[in-house]
């Protein structure tokens, strides 16, 4: 049997034999990373601005003691009283449609602002609409025939004049996704009589507004 | 001349010699009879599926829907990541598509308090 000899040659030969060993270990290990099947992908959001003024506002109120008048459609003010047997419920929509917003965006943030020229020790709770109403038609009588939230979603104290500003980022981002904002019921079950700014009231800084940032 | 081919050729055999022993044994074939072969590796989709998001009043993301999942993507795993503008995670979570018939609505919560305002981007991943 012959002796080995180290030379030059099979020295190299040898580092070449244990790199190529390694990269077939290197292969097999990323062979076996990809046996997952894996799917990626991302969606870009753009944002926007989009508020609302008398503009695109809707109002009236509605009145117990009188179930067929719609004169709250043209009134320069909004009436809220939760006496019974006289109830005044409000109601306040905008119209969107010139935003632009798919139904596939939602609202990054959204606040109703309302002007309170007479103050009541009432608190004032916000009921989301779902279905569509008029202020030209709607009347006591007609409420049977809308569908309200059960649930408030936001409320303020009506205990002093002057602006309210509240969150309804929620219930815009939903109306954004439904298509249509059919805006909220609002009432009281106080017995106080709060009087709000229409969006037919001569000083606009007293008629409801709404901010929105929004993402599509 | 006659020396230096036959030191690489023994270096080329060598070196294909190692690459197969190497893969097989990841595959966990061991010993055993080893076929050759090649398959097509196919996700439940290949579709940039859409997404929407819900928010609470305060205008942080409470949950994030991605629809038309399809029916085969079933018992994998969906993950979201919620990114700023500079695409940095703002959140994430990840939940297992149910079964269900036709495309899928796949909900997912449990982001944290992250405020949709800071949100440009969404990031998703499909995993078996």
């Amino acid at each position: 049997m012959r002796r080995f000899r180290l030379t030059p040659l099979r020295l190299a030969a040898g580092i070449a034999i244990g790199t190529l060993a390694f990269a077939g270990v290197a292969y097999a290990a990323s062979l076996g990373l990809s046996s997952k099947k894996l799917h990626v992908w991302s969606q870009t959001q753009t944002k926007g601005t989009c508020n609302q003024t008398s503009t695109t506002a809707f109002d009236t109120y509605v009145q117990q003691g009188s179930p067929n008048s719609v004169a709250g459609g043209t009134a320069t003010t909004l009436r809220i009283d939760g006496s019974t047997g006289a109830q005044d419920y409000a109601f306040i929509r905008f119209d969107l449609s010139g935003c632009g917003i798919p139904t596939t965006g939602g609202a990054d943030s959204a606040a109703l602002t309302v002007y309170v020229r007479t103050a009541g020790n009432d608190t004032i709770s916000l009921y989301p609409v779902y279905t569509t109403w008029s202020e030209s038609t709607l009347n006591w009588n007609g409420l049977g025939g809308l569908l309200i939230g059960t649930t408030a979603t936001t409320s303020f104290s009506g205990a002093t004049t002057g602006t309210k500003t509240v969150p309804v980022t929620a219930d815009v981002d939903a109306a954004i996704k439904a298509g249509t904002l059919w805006g909220w019921e609002l009432r009281t079950t106080g017995t106080d009589t709060v009087v709000l700014g229409s969006s037919e009231n001569a000083t606009a800084a007293r008629r409801p507004s709404m901010t929105l940032s929004y993402e599509k | 001349m006659k020396r230096l081919i036959n030191i690489l050729g023994v270096v080329l055999i060598a070196g294909l010699l190692s690459v197969g022993v190497a893969a097989a044994a990841s595959l966990g074939m061991g010993t055993a009879k080893l076929s050759a072969g090649s398959a097509v590796v196919t996700g439940c989709t290949s579709s940039a599926l859409t997404a929407t998001r819900n928010v609470d009043n305060n205008g942080n993301v409470t949950q994030v829907n991605v629809t038309n999942v399809p029916q085969a993507c079933a018992d994998e795993t969906l993950a979201a990541t919620l990114e700023n503008s500079s695409h940095t995670s703002l959140g994430n979570a990840s939940t297992t598509v149910g079964a269900c018939t036709g495309g899928c609505t796949v909900t997912l919560t449990g982001f944290g308090t992250v405020s949709a305002a800071n949100v440009t981007a969404y990031a998703f991943s499909l995993t078996q």
